[in-house]
């Protein structure tokens, strides 16, 4: 079985906070993580090879740095690791995102065929879960997201089974292979990594692939690639918001208070007395 | 002001002021920027003076002039009118158990406020199976023309056989916006059809709105965990393909007279053998509680996350005609289910009434509530952000003010005050 990861190195969003009086973000000290769905990803293609043998391949484009979550996804047990590193590639929108990823599945498949690329459903830092589904598209395989059981991968009659979220409940389908699949965090746990594992993923040897090693077409990558742009970015407005009762001393007061002036409101009055 | 040998303005960091968010290393085109101990460096050699950095910087911690170059976001101004040959606001109805989802029509509602704005029309794509009826009522909702694909082979959604009808319906139809509801199926399918056309796809809009000058769509959403606001735009690329989540943008009224054109096209399917459903499963009724139905909704936040207080919250909720939700640390407690939980990484709720108790008001949970009616917030810490959206607020321990508020508002509610 060969299987192939992409994983991406995000700011733990967490962390990020608003300075209300300023009305700017406050991001020192804050930290690179692995998108925890991908970690997901990574264990779930691992609890695969488990089953049924084979390799993991983990790929990430990113600045060098994203290495660090390359290590991170080799110490859980991957096999192998492609860091997708080149100037070109920056600025990269979900479009070109999904092309360079493309080209980097398409190179490996060429050594040897994948069977299944897993994802994880979305990045945490953009949310917008739309590079899995980018990358099935250009393979032209079966497509499955927000996946939460992976049931049989039978290599021999070429088909994968998976449970996954679909509106109002759930639904077990099964596709052809090659597939792509994307992850819910409710698949699997990720098994943290033994010491000596992590020391061994510290010295395993990293694949780095420039634009030029992908066989890539320069204007589809990157920023020149991308077809959105972003024109402005900013905070969201803070509201001063409406009146405010003070309930610490003399409680029912402020509450009756506040009760008769929601009362006095239309909106809220109108609601109430309807129902 | 910094210039190199040929005199070419570059851009500078002020290390004091920068938040090491990454945003000026991801925009930089020519890669120039990198992080050094969480502070963004620019490499002077490499740096060509775009100011795009200075652009995206949200803290205005990047020194650049513009005297020679205009912002590189204004730099390619494409012809005021579009694209040629594209035409029109297309937005996707979704059927959902043989029913328009009420997405789709909230996005009708909006696409006649762009198209307004562009003085063009607005196009219902219909894919499913004995969906007929359905385009009828996208015209009543107020779409002018209706291009349906009714096949059998699209009697449930599938990835690649709905991407193939929607994109052939792009390819055919060429209108120069395409809207598609942020549901389960909708963000599965726009990212398919995004690649197909190889054109710019925004996910989770806020708000969408157009500029008319240069006839474009400006695009705005969330970024960073709801952290950031990013207005994005796609200018030479048709259609643009934005997705937006249910309740973002209220529902229009329902005109039945309302008359337009039905065009009807073939089904041609992709290469290649579908995937079969073989079981699903439907939440059980009752079981799973949909909070974004409700006309009102108590909120427990972490402030009141306490298994006690619970049945206090729910004769709340009875009096108000609502259930109880959640933010997300609640959930994270185990106390509610995630199907409970408002904000960023639950669900987006525009209820008549919202009633956050003990919630303090993060970000991420805000853009998922902001665009309730009416917003009342109980809290003990008066600095919560809470209550800077909050219409009303009680600054105070929630198991003192919530009983009296309970008291209060039947006694008034039995003697029938009120202001109207």
């Amino acid at each position: 079985m060969n299987l192939v990861c992409c994983i991406k190195q995000v700011p733990d969003t967490n962390d990020v906070k608003i300075d209300p009086e300023t009305n700017t973000l406050i991001r020192s000290g804050v930290e690179s993580i692995t998108n925890p769905y991908d970690l997901v990803a990574v264990q779930a293609a691992i609890d695969i090879k488990g089953r049924y043998g084979g390799t993991v391949t983990v790929i990430t484009m990113g600045p060098p740095q994203a290495e660090a979550s390359l290590r991170e996804a080799l110490s859980l047990g991957a096999d192998r690791a492609v860091l997708l590193s080149d100037r070109a590639f920056a600025g990269a929108d979900t479009l070109a995102t999904s092309y360079t990823l493309f080209k980097a599945i398409d190179k490996l498949g060429r050594e040897s065929p994948v069977d299944l690329v897993i994802c994880g459903k979305q990045a945490i830092d953009g949310d917008t879960a739309q590079v899995g589904p980018g990358i099935a598209t250009r393979l032209g395989c079966t497509q499955f997201t927000y996946v939460t059981e992976i049931g049989q991968v039978d290599r021999t009659g070429g088909r994968v089974t998976v449970r996954r979220k679909a509106e109002g409940g759930s639904e077990v389908i099964v596709g052809r292979l090659p597939a792509m699949l994307t992850v819910e965090l409710e698949l699997t746990k990720v098994k943290r990594a033994s010491l000596p594992r992590l020391i061994d993923a510290l010295r395993a040897p990293v694949t780095v692939w420039n634009a030029e090693s992908l066989e890539a077409e320069a204007p589809r990558l990157g920023l020149k690639g991308s077809p959105t742009w972003v024109r402005k970015i900013f905070s969201p407005p803070l509201k001063k918001g409406g009146p405010r009762f003070d309930a610490r001393e003399g409680a029912r007061v402020a509450v009756d208070a506040c009760v008769a002036a929601l009362l006095d409101d239309a909106t809220f009055a109108g609601h109430v007395l309807k129902h | 002001m910094a210039t190199d040998k040929k005199r070419v303005e570059l851009a500078e960091i002020i290390p004091d002021k920068c938040i090491g968010c990454q945003l000026c290393a991801g925009i930089c085109p020519v890669g120039a920027i990198e992080m050094v101990d969480g502070v963004a460096r620019i490499d002077p050699a490499a740096c060509i003076g775009c100011g795009k950095c200075a652009d995206v910087c949200p803290v205005e911690s990047i020194k650049f002039e513009r005297k020679k170059r205009k912002p590189a976001g204004e730099r390619k101004v494409g012809k005021p009118a579009g694209v040629p040959g594209y035409e029109g606001v297309a937005v996707f109805v979704e059927v959902l158990e043989g029913q328009g989802a009420s997405v789709s029509w909230e996005l009708v509602g909006k696409a006649r406020d762009l198209a307004g704005k562009m003085g063009t029309t607005v196009l219902g794509f219909v894919v499913g199976h004995e969906v007929e009826e359905i385009a009828g009522e996208a015209l009543a909702y107020g779409c002018d023309d209706v291009h349906v694909i009714d096949d059998p082979l699209l009697g449930t959604y599938l990835s690649r056989p709905y991407g193939k009808a929607v994109s052939d319906l792009c390819t055919t139809v060429k209108p120069e916006i395409l809207l598609i509801g942020a549901t389960l199926a909708g963000r599965d399918l726009s990212g398919v059809v995004a690649t197909i056309l190889e054109t710019g796809l925004t996910a989770d809009c806020t708000g969408l709105d157009i500029d008319e000058e240069k006839r474009i769509l400006l695009m705005t959403r969330p970024t960073f965990g709801g952290n950031i606001m990013a207005t994005i735009f796609c200018e030479r690329h048709r259609p643009q393909m934005s997705t937006v989540r249910p309740k973002v943008f209220r529902l229009p009224e329902k005109d039945v007279e309302r008359k337009g054109g039905i065009h009807r096209h073939a089904f041609e399917p992709p290469a290649g053998e579908p995937p079969s459903v073989i079981e699903r499963v439907r939440d059980v009724a009752g079981a799973v509680v949909d909070i974004t139905r409700f006309p009102a909704l108590i909120v427990a936040g972490k402030g009141a996350c306490d298994a006690e207080s619970m049945p206090m919250f729910q004769r709340l909720a009875g009096v108000l005609g609502g259930v109880v939700a959640c933010s997300r640390p609640v959930v994270e407690s185990g106390l509610l289910p995630y199907e409970r939980q408002v904000g960023q990484t639950g669900k987006t709720v525009a209820p008549k009434l919202y009633v956050a108790i003990g919630v303090s008001g993060a970000v991420q949970h805000l853009v998922g509530m902001q665009g309730s009616e009416r917003i009342v917030a109980i809290n003990s810490d008066p600095q919560a952000p809470i209550f800077g959206v909050a219409d009303f607020g009680i600054i105070g321990d929630y198991k003192i003010v919530v009983p009296l508020f309970i008291d209060e508002l039947e006694r008034k509610m039995k003697s029938g005050a009120g202001g109207t």
